[in-house]
């Protein structure tokens, strides 16, 4: 078997120009390592499509640094003609007849779709284990979760499947697992990138994010599937070059890191290889001091609040009317409701589709809803605070590295107390990358969060890719 | 009615849904109109697919906030827009995208006539929303029709303060004729791009009773009898002291009845929240100034004025009342220099080409031609009847405006005195019966004249030389 697909994207692009590969051969290597592969990372493949493309490109000039190149791409993301199931009976035979507009742009720039990720039902996990489709494998230990909810986009990159993967993250589903899997994983400021095709979750948090093997390569396929997109009205237009600082010195860059995230919650392991990677950054003339960020520690119940009532509403057009399941088993159109949404719906989804409903009810929607999303406006304030006096924020993306398969299944709560450290981000609308900064002693990897003001993706580059090639402590 | 109708006071709320025609959808931008095949006006958004998220037609918002204006609401120069959630097959997201908080326009106010009284009716709210598909229901089976899916509306509410069916109805006259001029709609209930619902409730002091709806009413008309029908219903009720229920109830125009749709459930909780896909909207002021300029005379402001310039009570009616006749006259008010012949020629003369040539007036001829003859004809530079030609030779025949003046001149140039003369000269016999007292006589000779200068002639100025002649034989 051929090894392409472990080079940089930079190195393949060279060798397509070079006429030493064809965009095929990357295409036959992905597919044979994914069906050698046995984490379960992928629902659907796309084989017949993407070997016809990559017959098709090489009668054409390599225009641009993508050109050719395999992705894997989440499966909650609209896919012309290619099935998008978001992990879901519920969508199990839905073939979209239209593009998501990041799909638009990874098809302008030509590259190849390998096949859609496994991941959480409807993005609703952090493990991966809600999916319709069964668990996806941990590549560092298969009996370990992967994080989730892009769990298969995470291990696609993570075992060289691909090299680069489109996920989401709602309160971390890019980072978390990210993290887990040793991978570099970008939750872009919220509107950077179009949701427009990204079947929503919770459409205020929601955001989709490159993951990629390295910092460089996260920087430049952002800087592919962002922009504004007047299909999305949140998005934002900008034409950043995000790999422009990649390279600069940080001596003289100020750092907080938040008492929060260095607690009793946050596993020994993890808080020394923080510390490992705060005392590099002092001795390389970085200012790191601990703060306090009010409100942060409210975030876990905003996110459930806020995320679980947006949710109850984006997913009550899963009627069976239009499209998807539908339950044979009906006799008035009550009875249509209840049974497809009861058959279609996994357990994960419908406890958070109820819980959704009832905090969005009239007798409850001021008690929770609306005063959560007062408090998160302080929490917006309160990192603003931050960053009038810091350049970035650091902190772990996780509380502990990744644990045995099956050991929290049916504990909600614990999925949402994982993502603590991930979901302030959210709530802030604001970027935050996980690097991968080293692994524990069984081998498990653990992740840098980086965290930026709005729009400030280029300074999280430049500090994630110093400490990729400067620390020592890493891979 | 009953006996003791006197001591209970109705109270009436209305609430309206207008479907606005603008180009786009509300918050798709598939085309917006009535009468195509069924699901041919649909895209992904209007269907409600996974991933698809709204984008926000601003001519909806402009439609809205000149609604808002004709009806003197004060205007949310902030809003946002809301998610009201509910199931239903017509619904394609199960939730609609609508106002709560913050509705365009609220606290306006209507004056309509109402025996010679002006009454105020206070208009709560107007707000924007989206139209559902249409379900068509036959036997067993119920087809939907997203075309409409999407469609954009203005639902506009009243104070519960109408108290009886006549300012109902007058409210509803007045407020469909506003919408019409203002053309942000084509308000055709027969089509469902205006529907009604009336509240109504009796009691027999300030607190409120309990009320009924009657949705979907057909027609205004309708309306004034559901009112009607229902305040009889519930004070015969309440005579009979049997308690009320708060329902839903249709109106049956085959028998002028309200009938029980369903009682008012208790719990139909439509947990809205901000719709967190469509930021918050500001208006600025000088995006009102803007719609401002552009607002058309409503037509309170055209009766008055039209009644200033001794345009009698008739013609001002029948302007106003059509539509495509009004629009005409505005684009040429300022121009012309006499009002009153002029709408009479718009409604008289070139309504009928219109109607007979199923043509719009605009389309008729050009308005500088227009407004030509109509101010030769105030300078009497042309007759009644020779305008009339004018205005054949232009409409019908086609020819512009100097090539018409010029054949109707040249019919016009033969000399009077010469031809009554010549018909005096053969009609002898005519002249003895005219001399023996016979009026007919001399309507005989004129319509000579007349018929020798094809209808041309002045009929006055004929008539005068004709008098003059006869006296000298």
């Amino acid at each position: 078997m051929t090894n392409y697909l472990t080079l940089s994207i930079e190195e393949i692009n060279k060798l397509l120009i070079n006429q030493k590969i064809k965009p095929i051969d990357l295409v036959n290597e992905a597919f044979e390592k994914i069906e050698k592969s046995d984490l379960n990372a992928f629902i659907t493949l796309n084989k017949e499509e993407a070997v016809k493309l990559a017959k098709e490109l090489e009668n054409q000039p390599v225009d641009n640094l993508f050109f050719g190149i395999p992705i894997a791409i989440k499966d909650n993301i609209v896919t012309k003609g290619l099935l998008t199931t978001a992990a879901s009976k519920m969508l199990a035979d839905f073939n979209p007849p239209y593009d998501a507009t990041v799909i638009k742009k990874i098809k302008e720039a030509k590259m190849i779709i390998i096949g859609k990720t496994n991941m959480d039902e409807f993005a609703m996990g952090s493990t991966g284990e809600t999916s319709y489709y069964g668990p996806t494998l941990n590549p560092y230990n298969k009996s370990k979760i992967p994080g989730g909810s892009s769990s298969g986009s995470a291990v696609a990159v993570s075992a060289n499947l691909v090299p680069l993967a489109i996920g989401s993250d709602t309160g971390g589903s890019v980072r978390q697992p990210s993290a887990l899997t040793g991978i570099v994983g970008m939750k872009p400021t919220y509107g950077r990138v179009s949701r427009y095709g990204l079947i929503a979750f919770a459409s205020s948090l929601d955001q989709i994010g490159p993951m990629t093997k390295t910092v460089t390569e996260n920087a430049q396929l952002l800087n592919l599937i962002s922009g504004k997109d007047t299909k999305d009205l949140n998005s934002i237009n900008t034409n950043d070059d995000f790999t422009k600082k990649i390279g600069c010195d940080i001596k003289g860059m100020k750092i907080a890191i938040p008492d929060f995230y260095m607690g009793d919650v946050t596993a020994p392991v993890i808080k020394e290889k923080i510390l490992e990677i705060i005392e590099f950054l002092k001795n390389n003339g970085v200012v790191v001091e601990s703060v306090k960020i009010p409100f942060i520690e409210h975030s876990i119940h905003l996110y459930q609040v806020i995320a679980l009532g947006e949710a109850s509403s984006n997913l009550a057009r899963f009627d069976g009317i239009r499209y998807g399941y539908l339950s044979d088993n009906y006799n008035d159109l009550n009875g249509l409701y209840e049974n497809t949404r009861s058959e279609g719906f996994g357990d994960e989804v419908k406890r958070r589709i109820m819980i959704g409903s009832y905090i969005l009810s009239s007798e409850n929607a001021d008690k929770y809803y609306y005063r959560a999303l007062k408090i998160r406006n302080l929490i917006k304030k309160s990192f603003e605070n931050i960053f009038n006096n810091y350049d970035l924020i650091i902190g772990p993306t996780t509380t502990d590295v990744a644990y045995d398969l099956g050991l929290f299944q049916n504990d909600t709560i614990k999925g949402f107390y994982d993502d603590i450290f991930v979901t302030p981000v959210n709530l802030a609308g604001l970027p935050a990358l996980s690097l991968p900064v080293g692994k524990s002693l069984d081998n498990l990897p653990i992740g840098l969060q980086i965290i930026s003001k709005a729009m400030d993706e280029v300074t999280i580059y430049q500090l994630a890719s110093y400490i990729e090639q400067n620390f020592n402590g890493g891979k | 009615m009953g006996v003791n109708n006197m001591t209970y006071i109705p109270t009436i709320g209305i609430e309206v849904h207008v479907e606005l025609n603008t180009q786009n959808k509300a918050f798709s931008p598939t085309i917006n109109k009535y009468g195509d095949a069924a699901n041919t006006l649909v895209n992904e958004i209007d269907l409600g697919l996974p991933g698809t998220l709204p984008t926000l037609n601003k001519e909806m918002i402009d439609f809205g906030i000149k609604a808002a204006m004709a009806l003197n609401c004060k205007i949310n120069q902030k809003m946002y827009f809301e998610r009201k959630n509910y199931f239903y097959p017509d619904n394609s997201k199960n939730f609609q995208i609508t106002q709560g908080k913050t509705p365009i326009g609220y606290d306006g106010y209507i004056t309509v006539e109402v025996d010679n009284q002006l009454v105020k009716v206070e208009i709560e709210r107007i707000h924007l929303e989206e139209d559902t598909a249409k379900s068509i229901h036959e036997q067993d089976k119920t087809y939907l029709d997203f075309n409409r899916a999407g469609v954009p509306l203005i639902e506009i509410v009243t104070k519960p303060m109408i108290t009886n069916s006549e300012i109902a109805i007058k409210y509803l006259e007045k407020l469909k004729e506003i919408l019409l001029y203002l053309g942000v709609s084509d308000v055709k209930m027969e089509e469902g791009s205006m529907r009604c619902d009336a509240n109504i409730s009796v009691s027999k002091n300030d607190k409120l009773g309990i009320k009924t709806e009657v949705k979907n009413i057909g027609s205004i008309k309708n309306v004034g009898l559901a009112i009607d029908y229902e305040i009889e219903r519930q004070i015969n009720l309440l005579n009979n002291n049997e308690v009320l229920v708060e329902e839903t109830r249709r109106f049956n125009d085959s028998n002028n009845q309200t009938i029980r749709m369903r009682i008012k459930e208790t719990g139909n909780d439509y947990r809205y929240f901000p719709e967190p896909d469509i930021p918050y909207v500001n208006i600025s002021d000088e995006w009102l100034s803007e719609i401002k300029a552009t607002l058309p005379m409503l037509p309170d402001d055209i009766r008055l004025e039209l009644a200033n310039k001794q345009v009698n009570n008739n013609n001002i009616e029948a302007l106003i009342g059509d539509i495509d006749a009004l629009y005409f006259y505005l684009a040429i008010k300022n121009r012309i220099i006499n009002p009153v012949s002029a709408i009479n020629l718009i409604i008289t003369d070139l309504k009928a080409y219109s109607n007979n040539l199923n043509k719009k007036i605009i389309n008729l001829l050009q308005l500088e031609d227009f407004i030509e003859i109509a101010n030769d004809l105030a300078n009497k530079v042309y007759s009644k009847q020779m305008v009339k030609r004018l205005l054949e030779e232009i409409i019908i025949n086609k020819l512009d405006i100097t090539d018409a003046k010029a054949m109707v001149n040249q019919k016009e140039s033969f000399n009077i005195e010469e031809i009554v003369v010549n018909i005096l000269n053969n009609n002898f016999e005519a002249i003895n019966d005219y001399k023996a007292g016979k009026d007919r006589a001399l309507k005989y000779l004129m319509g000579q004249v007349m018929k020798e200068t094809k209808g041309v002639a002045d009929a006055v100025e004929v008539q005068k030389v004709m008098l003059d002649k006869l006296s000298k034989l």
